[in-house]
């Protein structure tokens, strides 16, 4: 690792004393080092101890008949119905017999309510029986026609739909049609007290309020116009779910109080299928067990269960081989049911279905080692987590903690920048700046600050080429302004400052005084103070710049374009202090005014004595304040008013100040205020800061794959590559992510920053006059000479910061990143184990750290210049 | 006519607490004259020397090397200064770098010249002034009188047109002042033009062909070497006086 030696080759450190240096480890050990990494990275442990087995247990079948229908009667016995007119009941669902049926017609379909069983199938065949009975009953339809499915409604009476769209009913005796207006194949029909549901093909649902003697057509999605909706059932009142023969999954909830169950009808979007509305496979029947519990039966020995109403549907074992279809399902309650199909299979469970787990390990979480196994996975993640935001957090602070330090020490003043780089300051402000604004206004933030780099750069990289090896430079780009007209630019420079560019529309730029105005009448309307003249009546106008947040950065713009402005304009060519006569003075005038305001003017008087003591108080303090700073500013003898006028005269030296200076202490100033657990929640919820950078990153990749893609044979290569790079750095879920690496990054730069600063000014300055001295640059003094000693001094401040943000990124749990701390809480939350988990995590923080400690140690140690330093020892 | 190489003119230096260091100096340096200024501490030699390449901005007046105005405010001062070789008090070696790097870092840098180019001269100019057996030391290895000799290889390598000495053996024990003294003597005899602030008054007597008295901020005496055998101002007797005390 070289550090600092930039372009130059020069060799800070010897290639034999290299931190990371392979040759700098002896042989042996780099043995041993890849051994153990190829061991670690082969074996791993075989984690995998309990398996899941079915709970449907085979009744044992004396048919190969296909069974096509089931249900569950009032009593508790199962009836199953299947080709052939079969009948079989299983009593209490334990002793299975066949029954004597009156048809040999394929049974298809079946239903049962507290009066009677019937059961219907092909060729209009329609049998049924009531409890008390012990023979069924045909009640054969005169038109033979295919029955799909049976149902009885609350008056007792049955209901049939076959195909081309034909219901029937069976009252008084007789069939009577149903009128329905579809011509669509109808595959099964339910009544839940009043309200009938039937649904068919081509996505139909038809619905009736009225036991079914009108029907009406219910809504479905677009995306099931070509599906056969082959169930559907009513869950309680508020509840209907359907299935189609394409694996969808529709449901219905009672939506507002107005509308019932059975009008409003959605896909499910499967979270189990990444979101798929499909199953993928061909469903034949569904029950609904409670609410949120259903069960699915399809094709290929197809049985599935869903306990979150559909969001997740996993398939169940079962205990037979073979691909055959599951037809139909019975359940008596959640738990015990049947499930038939064809070859004769009835499977029985008295497990809801679900698969039962054998053999996993019951986890007792009062030992200790199976705690530590519990958790030791959450935790690795966790610090997983931990290190990828550090390790971000730590580069982005140190570079942009550098780029601070550079612009806190520049030494480039105002007039500097007025006086002898007069046309380069031109261009910034006449060419640069309202081209930048103009770009970002057509077309948007991220290219307005590409074209603001990009014209930076252009001009410089010009200017450089154009001035290379003048001995004296012929101002910028070879273009000088002549003496006689400096100042007179300079002043036309001032004037455009304050007011601007008054073109219309976006070709307008405002200048500093409107910028100001606009603000403050911005602020003003939130009426934030009382009408009082008094400072602490307006008080509350301090919280102006979250109201309107732009109208605060207008304002600090505003402030200091004008002061520049009125600079500018004024400044008769040399640059000097600025004299305000009598300036102290009007000074503690004004300091006296606030103060008398202050105490006199209170209309808020309470009378109260209590209060009052409080107000004394605070009073005399004013008064005190007022004394002492007056004291401090005035001189000392009143008298000399006469004598010496000068003593009152406010000096201030303008020219003084460096741009780049005050630019970067706005930033430190901010970031080493404030709280980083406040600035992590400023950041990521009220900034949402994660969420822009996610979008111009998914921008930016989007762009990056058009370009990938013109590439054509690179593209196999770079897509994948970009893919994953985005997929780990903008992908979803990487908010939190994002809004945590910038927040640790930019505070830890403003601390950074003063140590990097702090150790470039321990340099003795001698070093900065020997550099240029030899005719270095100020920058390349810095980067040849100066930093690379500083870095050595602040390595170990530098570490102190690292180590704060190894642990500061546990406030990171605040935004909802699952790093080590958060994961705690996690663990805690499911263990209650607070000790150990705490303590787990405590060692872990502390492995980290001192890791980074020790590097940052053993880093210093390698960049010792000899003979350079009081370190210890040697 | 030997050209003029820095031309100082009516120079003045008002530091910003109120200190009146320089107050009007003018003088010349021609091509290959070695100008010693001696005076007591606090008459504005230092200030007169940086001021020279502009590490101290002048309050007044003008600096010209070889017609060229250093302190314009548009001129190049890196140029400028590339051009004016210093040697500090404090030495002021580059302490992370060897002795070879100190020297080719404002070759490579400042002239552009590669590496190997870089080190070649490098290697002349510390065999002149004696180093090349601790080219691969660092400085913090070196004594005093070895630091200074590289610095003045360092100021030599950017072939200047003057050196300019700020006080060059103060830091130094009588016994490592000898060799400095002999690599600044062979080089004034070689004719490079330098001017030395110094308070070895026997060493600018024996090299400088022109000595100049500062006191408080002004000239008060200048002349060839042997004003110091007969001085005419009364300054600069009881200044010669006093220094003769002190040996």
């Amino acid at each position: 690792m070289r550090l600092w030696d930039g372009d130059s080759g020069v060799s800070i450190v010897n290639p034999e004393n290299r931190i990371f240096s392979w040759k700098s480890i002896p042989r042996s050990s780099r043995i041993i080092l890849i051994t153990t990494m190829i061991i670690v990275v082969l074996i791993t442990p075989n984690l995998a101890e309990g398996y899941y087995e079915s709970s449907w247990e085979q009744i044992e079948k004396n048919t190969e008949n296909n069974y096509n229908s089931a249900i569950i009667d009032e009593n508790g016995d199962a009836w199953v119905f299947g080709d052939n007119g079969e009948i079989v009941f299983g009593e209490k669902m334990e002793q299975w017999v066949n029954f004597e049926s009156p048809t040999n017609e394929n049974l298809v379909t079946a239903h049962a309510n507290n009066e009677r069983i019937v059961a219907a199938g092909n060729n209009g065949i329609v049998i049924y029986k009531e409890y008390n009975s012990e023979e069924w009953i045909e009640i054969r339809m005169e038109t033979q026609i295919d029955i799909n499915s049976v149902s009885i409604n609350s008056n007792n009476e049955i209901f049939v739909v076959s195909n081309n769209g034909e219901i029937w009913c069976f009252k008084e005796d007789n069939w009577v049609e149903i009128e329905s207006l579809v011509s669509e194949k109808l595959n099964d029909i339910v009544f839940e007290g009043e309200r009938g549901l039937i649904s068919g093909s081509s996505g139909l649902i038809l619905g009736s309020e009225n036991n079914g003697e009108n029907w009406e057509i219910r809504e479905t999605p677009d995306e099931v116009t070509d599906s056969e909706i082959i169930a559907i059932d009513f869950y309680g009142i508020n509840r209907g779910y359907a299935i189609t023969s394409n694996g969808e999954i529709l449901k219905s909830t009672q939506e507002e109080l107005t509308t019932t169950v059975g009008y409003n009808w959605y896909l499910k979007e499967i979270e189990s299928e990444n979101q798929s509305t499909s199953l993928d496979v061909n469903l034949t029947s569904l029950e609904v067990l409670s609410t949120t519990k259903i069960l699915l039966s399809g094709d290929n020995g197809y049985i599935a269960l869903s306990k979150d109403g559909g969001n997740i549907v996993t398939p169940q074992l079962l205990p037979i081989e073979g691909d055959f279809s599951i037809n139909d399902i019975a359940m008596k309650n959640a738990f015990v049911g049947i499930i038939v199909g064809d070859n004769g299979t009835i499977l029985y469970t008295e497990n809801g279905g679900e698969d039962s787990a054998v053999g996993f390990e019951i986890i007792d979480l009062s030992d200790f080692s199976e705690f530590v196994d519990f958790t030791k996975d959450n935790l690795l993640e966790g610090l997983k987590a931990t290190v990828k935001i550090v390790i971000f957090g730590i580069l982005l602070g140190f570079f942009i903690g550098i780029a601070l330090a550079m612009c806190k020490t520049a030494p480039t003043t105002l007039k500097q920048m007025i006086e002898g780089d007069l046309e380069r300051t031109l261009t910034l402000f006449w060419v640069i700046i309202p081209s930048t604004i103009f770009c970002i206004r057509i077309y948007g933030l991220g290219l307005g600050i590409l074209s603001l780099s990009g014209l930076i750069i252009l001009f410089s990289l010009l200017n450089y080429y154009i001035n290379k090896n003048k001995i004296e430079k012929e101002g910028f780009l070879s273009i000088s302004i002549p003496n006689g007209y400096r100042t007179n630019l300079i002043r036309i420079l001032g004037l455009t400052l304050l007011i601007g560019m008054p073109l219309i529309g976006k070709w307008e730029i405002k200048g500093g005084i409107e910028l100001i105005y606009t603000a403050l009448s911005d602020f003003y309307s939130f009426h934030l103070g009382s009408n009082t003249f008094k400072l602490s009546a307006q008080i509350a106008y301090i919280f102006a710049p979250i109201g309107d947040p732009s109208a605060f950065m207008r304002l600090i713009l505003g402030v200091g374009v004008t002061y520049l402005g009125l600079l500018f304009l004024t400044t008769n060519g040399t640059f000097s202090k600025k004299y305000i006569p009598y300036g102290k003075l009007v000074f503690i005038s004004l300091l006296w005014v606030i103060i008398l305001a202050e105490i006199f003017i209170d209309p808020n008087s309470s009378g109260d004595k209590i209060t009052s003591w409080f107000d004394l108080g605070w009073r005399l303090f004013l008064v005190l304040i007022g004394l002492l700073v007056t004291k401090r500013i005035l001189p000392k003898e009143i008298k000399s008013v006469l004598k010496n006028s000068n003593d009152y005269t406010l000096t201030f030296e303008p020219w003084k100040i460096r741009p780049l200076q005050v630019i970067a202490t706005l930033y430190t100033d901010f970031f080493r205020n404030t709280p980083l657990l406040v600035q992590f929640m400023f950041i990521h919820f009220g900034l949402q800061l994660g969420k822009h950078i996610q979008n111009i990153g998914l921008d930016l990749t989007s762009d990056l794959i058009t370009i990938s893609s013109l590439l054509g044979p690179l593209d196999s290569l770079l897509h994948p590559t970009i893919d994953y790079i985005s997929e780990s750095l903008f992908g979803p879920g990487k908010r939190s992510y994002l809004s945590a690496i910038f927040a640790l990054g930019l505070n830890s730069a403003a601390y950074q920053c003063e140590t990097i600063r702090g150790a470039i000014a321990a340099i003795p300055s001698g070093q900065m006059e020997a550099g240029r001295s030899i005719g270095l640059t100020y920058m390349g003094t810095m980067r040849l000479i100066i930093l690379p000693q500083a870095i050595r001094i602040c390595i170990p401040p530098l570490g102190n910061e690292m180590v704060n943000l190894v642990l500061n990124s546990s406030l990171a749990s605040v935004i909802a990143y699952t790093e080590l701390t958060r994961q705690g809480k996690l663990v805690v939350a499911i263990t209650f184990q607070i000790f150990w988990t705490w303590g787990m995590v405590m060692i872990a923080y502390f492995v980290v750290t001192w890791s980074l400690a020790l590097l940052l140690r053993r880093l210093e140690e390698k960049t010792r210049i000899p003979g350079l330093g009081i370190s210890g020892g040697n | 006519m030997e050209e003029i190489v820095l031309e100082i003119e009516n120079l003045e230096k008002i530091y910003p607490g109120g200190v009146h260091a320089v107050r009007g100096i003018s003088f010349n340096v021609k091509k290959g004259e070695s100008v010693a200024i001696i005076g007591s501490s606090g008459s504005g030699k230092s200030t007169i020397l940086r001021c020279i390449n502009r590490l101290i901005e002048p309050t007044k007046g003008t600096i010209k090397l070889n017609d060229q105005i250093v302190n314009n405010p548009l001129a190049d001062v890196n140029e400028i200064r590339s051009k004016i070789g210093m040697v500090f008090q404090s030495f002021e070696l580059f302490s992370h770098l060897t002795v070879l790097d100190n020297i080719t870092l404002g070759l490579r840098h400042v002239r552009g010249l590669k590496r190997e180019e870089a080190e070649e001269n490098a290697l002349k100019v510390l065999e002149r002034v004696d180093m090349l057996d601790r080219i691969e030391a660092f400085p913090g290895n070196l004594s005093g009188g070895q630091k200074q000799r590289v610095a003045i290889a360092r100021a030599l390598a950017m072939h200047p047109e003057a050196i300019l000495f700020d006080e060059p053996t103060s830091a130094l024990d009588p016994e490592l002042i000898g060799s400095v003294l002999q690599t600044i003597r062979s080089l004034a005899n070689e004719g490079m033009t330098m001017v030395i602030v110094t308070h070895e008054i026997n060493f600018a007597r024996d090299v400088a062909d022109r000595i100049i008295y500062m006191d408080k901020g002004i000239i008060a005496e200048q002349g060839p070497s042997k004003i110091l055998e007969s001085p005419k101002s009364e300054r600069l007797k009881q200044f010669l006086s006093s220094m003769d005390e002190e040996i």
